[in-house]
């Protein structure tokens, strides 16, 4: 903003107008929220699925749309504060982890037997392989952060298409993985344990998704050469929050 | 205040006086009934208080008072603490209100422990809750709905538990409540004294649409009255199961 | 006017002002539910609705509304928004769009509360939400989850958004212990905020997948756990009360240091034992809303000593507030007095929290109308009052205009008598038995004198309010023009002009070596 507004506007009490800055996408994307909370409590609370659908039809494309405007309008325009505002974020998020543990711990002390009837053996490997995959990603993401320090664009751009490679084979083992236990009978309904188990690995399973879709959102500026210091510091950094979480969760959920 | 003191005085007699029955009768431990207890901590934090706020409220007073805008005082003077004023300004009060503190505490902890050691010489009744309802049932299986009869001069132990939504069992003379809920047992107890009085119970705890109306009452009779009631509806509650 | 430029605004100022009119509004109406609350008790049984549902969703929307819709968003909405930039002397915040987007999830989340009046099966399950009754009511328990979570969501950006802003984008020599105590009020509480909402963010989602998508959380016959919830609800909601108590008492000490024209008594005690205390403290007390819910022993005692040692960061913060009086030169133009009405009232709300701390008084006090009146006195009230004298008190800032000062006296007097008559009479009847969120006190009769007094003072506390309302709309519209710095502060909000630029300050403004927000004595 120049200083030329500011001078001009200094020169009269409010009266006069200059040019206050707007932004359309945050109201796009409230609205789109707005419409999704009314699909939960159509097709939930009220059972008209077909109101549901078209809140939910009608919601999509404005969130769609708000996070797609708004990436466009300010990609790159950032004051670099995004780093530091992560680990703010951070925090909030590792609350959430948290309360889920939290839950799950004074429920399991305070039960008289353990696990509740219903719950099956889990596998021990698998997760194993699992947390090799998502570790891996977490160095992997390094690297790419240290080519692109020493301006190594193809580097850079390497070591980042191997991250996504390696947090989507998670996300497909994970997929796999629910779906076998619940061939098997155990599903979130199951028993308290299914109900913690589900909701942990997926709420886990939803921020590998987050941090995909913003290592998406990223590569196409960056493949048309435009790569942000800051953007790619602050992902990197969501990612490896992301994977040290999963420590928790593999270690809680099918090791304890 | 009087009145508390007066009623402070009359029931701690009438334990004594119980209690000395008991002793007489069987040997049984004294026991120490919570709720006089109660009336004399709060009374003792009522004074607390009260102390407190009104020093406190004088002392704002005043200093709005005295520091008013005058024709020779148009700025702010404040001190300019020295490092060892500032320090003993959070120190010194520091200790005086953990002082405060700490003596409430232990109180309230003592309090708090015969509250929940209950006498062994009692009698144990299951209360089951449940929109809208109180349902007790007495160790030989009798069971009543609303209304809990109690013998005089014995401690009362309600396991308490839910088969719904949250209540709390509260008896306000007996200045005592807890919630019950589904799936955990809770406990209370308390220590009727005089046969021929009813005490109101009453839901302390939001549990649905008529939680306002889930009352109850527990009437208070004498061993002997109470000996007859239970003998008699405890045999015609085993013809009947 | 340019009506697309406030709508999509994405200003720091006009942000809060947008937070004030809908949290103004959201006072509003949980304020007509709390008269119509009164109106219902005036007499004991049925009196302007047979139906105790009705009431329970008053009540809901009056305790959700009132905090989640009022005051946190009163208090680190509008006066945040407005004033930490300005107090820094920065532009803006670090993420206007972020900031555009928090005030409107907030809009979203006020009409989600309020189309609790027009929706069938309403939420009925009280603020609290507790399970088991809100995961069987057939109340709407998902309308509550969704107005819970997207406030929460924006509260948890706006956090984000103001720590970072306070970091990072204070003015050149504005050091740590140069920030005004609104400044660091506000930033203990978003931290707060940030540490907290989560979790409650988490138990209100969790009652409503058990109730909609058919998980066991808090089904004890499949495992799970009823007093989870309420652990994880009071974990963040006792915090949240600490989120209201800092930035209400931040507005208090610029007011007081202000018509005072003194610096602030013991400042580095105030920020680090007081506001630093209170952060380390909010969430080790959770448990005193616990006392009769059937958690163990230990912990009950444990958390009893926690609660009881709160008094000693509050009792600081309250004797750098009085100590600000100390040698002061005292005017009393309307935001001091609603200020220092606040010192008795949170006197007495404080104080009389004491016995709910310890756990045996509360086995008779606890979910009765005498803890009703003291989270009135202590939150309810003296958070309203605050925040009325915050608003009195940048009113000139914000339209460049003046108030009547006559009605702006008048309208506190009426509100002060009105207060002290409902709720020091709350108080009393629970103390002798009356149980809270109750439709009908058929068998408590003897308390309906008490109740219809509260009902008088209530009218009369509602009366007193639309005064002060009617007072902002009048003077916003066509009060005098306010000049620059009418109350002649020292802090940096009234250095640029009234109202101030997009930008704020020609010139980004920085400060000197002895220069503080409250250097009133060095002219
Ligand atoms: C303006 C005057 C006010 C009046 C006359 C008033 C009155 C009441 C009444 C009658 C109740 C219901 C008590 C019961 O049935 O148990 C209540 C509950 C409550 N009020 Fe207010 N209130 C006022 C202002 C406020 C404010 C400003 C707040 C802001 C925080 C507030 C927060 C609450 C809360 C949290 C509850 C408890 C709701 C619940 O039990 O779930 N009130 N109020
Ligand atoms: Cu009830
Ligand atoms: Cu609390």
């Amino acid at each position: 903003m120049s200083q030329h507004h500011v001078a001009h506007h200094d020169a009269h009490h409010g009266g006069h107008h200059a040019h206050w800055d707007t932004s359309v996408w945050p109201a796009v994307i409230s609205i789109g929220i707005l419409a999704w909370s009314l699909a939960f409590s159509f097709h939930f609370v009220y059972h008209q699925s077909f109101a549901g659908l078209i809140t939910f039809g009608l919601g999509l494309p404005l969130i769609l749309a708000g996070i797609a405007g708004w990436t466009s309008e300010a990609m790159g325009k950032g004051e670099g504060l995004s780093f530091g505002a992560m680990g703010w974020f951070i925090l909030a998020e590792a609350m959430i982890f948290m309360s889920f543990f939290a839950y799950y711990w004074f429920m399991r002390l305070n039960s008289p037997a353990w696990p509740p009837a219903g719950t099956p053996e889990l596998p021990v490997v698998y997760p194993l392989v699992m947390t090799a995959v998502l570790v891996g990603s977490s160095i992997t993401i390094h690297a790419a952060e240290h080519q692109m320090d020493l301006g190594n664009k193809s580097g850079f751009l390497t070591w980042l298409v191997v991250t996504i490679v390696l947090g989507l084979t998670f996300l497909g083992m994970s997929v796999y993985e629910w779906t076998h236990l619940i061939h098997g009978g155990f599903t979130i309904a199951t028993n308290s344990f299914g109900t913690t188990f589900y909701s942990i690995t997926g709420l886990h399973g939803s921020h590998v998704v987050v941090g995909l879709a913003i290592f998406l959102a990223g590569l196409l500026p960056a493949l048309r050469g435009n790569i942000s210091h800051g953007f790619w510091r602050t992902a990197s950094l969501y990612w490896h929050f992301v994977d040290v979480i999963w420590f928790f969760v593999v270690s809680q959920v099918y090791f304890w | 205040m009087d009145k508390i003191l007066k009623r402070l005085a009359v029931t701690s007699v009438a334990a004594a006086a119980a209690g000395g029955a008991m002793a007489a009768a069987g040997g049984a431990e004294r026991v120490f009934d919570p709720a006089p207890g109660w009336d004399y901590l709060w009374k003792e934090v009522l004074i607390d208080i009260s102390v407190i706020g009104i020093l406190f409220a004088l002392m704002t007073a005043y200093l709005i008072w005295r520091y008013r805008r005058t024709p020779d005082n148009v700025v702010g003077s404040g001190p300019r603490l020295s490092p060892a004023a500032a320090v003993g300004w959070v120190v010194i009060p520091t200790f005086v209100f953990m002082a405060d503190d700490f003596f409430i505490a232990a109180n309230g902890w003592a309090l708090w422990n015969k509250y929940r050691d209950v006498p062994a010489d009692r009698l144990e009744i299951q209360l089951e809750s449940g929109m809208y309802s109180w349902d007790y049932t007495y160790p030989n299986g009798v069971q009543t709905q609303n209304e809990l009869i109690v013998p005089a001069g014995k401690p009362i132990l309600l396991r308490m538990t839910s088969r719904d939504t949250l209540h709390s069992h509260f008896i306000p003379d007996f200045r005592v409540k807890e919630d019950s809920m589904p799936g955990r047992v809770t406990y209370i107890w308390f220590l009727p004294k005089e046969a021929g009085k009813e005490h109101l119970v009453t839901c302390a705890e939001y549990c649905g649409v008529m939680h306002s109306y889930m009352a109850g009452r527990v009437v208070v009779k004498t061993p002997e009255e109470f000996k007859a009631w239970y003998e008699t509806s405890g045999a015609s509650a085993k013809k009947s199961s | 006017m340019n009506l697309k430029e406030w709508i999509f605004t994405t200003d720091h100022k006009r942000v809060g002002v947008l937070y004030l009119i809908g949290s103004i509004a959201a006072f509003i109406v949980a304020g007509i539910m709390a008269l119509l609350m009164r109106a219902e008790l005036s007499t004991v049984g049925p009196t302007i609705t047979s139906n105790p549902t009705t009431y329970n969703v008053w009540l809901y929307a009056h305790g959700a509304v009132m905090i989640l819709g009022f005051q946190i968003p009163a208090l680190t909405g509008f006066f945040a928004n407005y004033c930490i930039p300005l107090m820094i002397g920065a532009k803006d915040v670090a993420f206007p769009r972020v900031n555009a987007l928090s005030v409107w999830l907030f809009y979203v989340g006020i009409i989600l509360a309020l189309l609790t009046f027009f929706i069938p099966d309403p939420p009925d399950i009280m603020w609290t939400g507790y399970p088991p009754y809100s995961t069987i009511t057939t109340g709407n328990t998902a309308l509550y989850t969704f107005t819970v979570l997207i406030l929460g969501f924006a509260s948890i950006i706006g956090g984000v958004n103001f720590l970072t802003t306070i970091t990072y984008m204070r003015a050149p020599g504005l050091t740590w212990n140069k920030l005004n105590i609104f400044v660091w009020c506000t930033l203990g509480a978003f931290v707060l905020q940030l540490i907290f909402v989560p979790v409650l963010g988490t138990a209100v989602t969790l009652i409503s997948m058990d109730k909609y998508l058919g998980t066991h959380f808090f089904d004890p016959t499949r495992g799970g756990d009823v007093l989870t919830y309420q652990n994880l609800f009071w974990f963040y909601s006792h915090p949240a009360v600490y989120v209201i108590f800092l930035p209400f008492f931040g507005v208090l000490f610029e007011i007081v240091a202000t018509f005072a024209k003194n610096q602030v008594f013991n400042y580095k005690a105030v920020v680090y034992a007081g506001i630093g205390g209170i952060v380390l403290l909010a969430g080790e007390v959770w448990v005193h809303h616990l006392y009769v819910s059937g958690m163990v022993d230990w912990i009950r005692v444990g958390q009893m000593v926690t609660t009881l040692l709160i008094s000693v960061p509050v009792g600081l913060m309250l004797i750098g507030l009085v100590g600000t009086l100390y040698k002061g030169s005292i005017t009393f133009e309307t935001p001091m007095l609603y200020a220092l009405g606040v010192l008795f009232l949170f006197l007495i709300g404080g104080l009389t929290g004491i016995p709910l701390a310890v756990a045996s008084l509360t086995l008779h006090l606890s979910d009765t109308y005498y803890v009703v009146g003291h989270f009135h006195y202590v939150m309810a009230v003296a958070g309203t009052f605050s925040i009325f004298a915050g608003v009195y008190y940048w009113f000139p800032k914000v339209t460049g205009r003046m108030y009547n000062e006559f009605w702006g006296k008048v309208g506190f007097w009426i509100t002060f008598v009105g207060t002290n008559i409902v709720f020091w009479t709350m108080m009393d009847i629970g103390v002798k038995g009356m149980p809270r969120r109750y439709y009908d006190y058929a068998h408590f009769s003897q308390f309906e004198g008490a109740h219809q007094l509260m009902t008088i003072g209530a009218v009369i506390l509602g009366v007193g309010f639309a005064i002060a309302l009617i007072n902002w709309i009048v003077g916003a519209a066509k009060g005098q023009p306010a000049g620059d710095n009418p109350w002649g502060s020292m802090s940096l909000e009234w250095t640029t002009v009234s109202p101030p630029p997009h930008g704020n300050w020609p010139t980004p403004p920085s400060v000197s070596e002895e220069w503080t927000p409250y250097a009133y004595g060095k002219r």
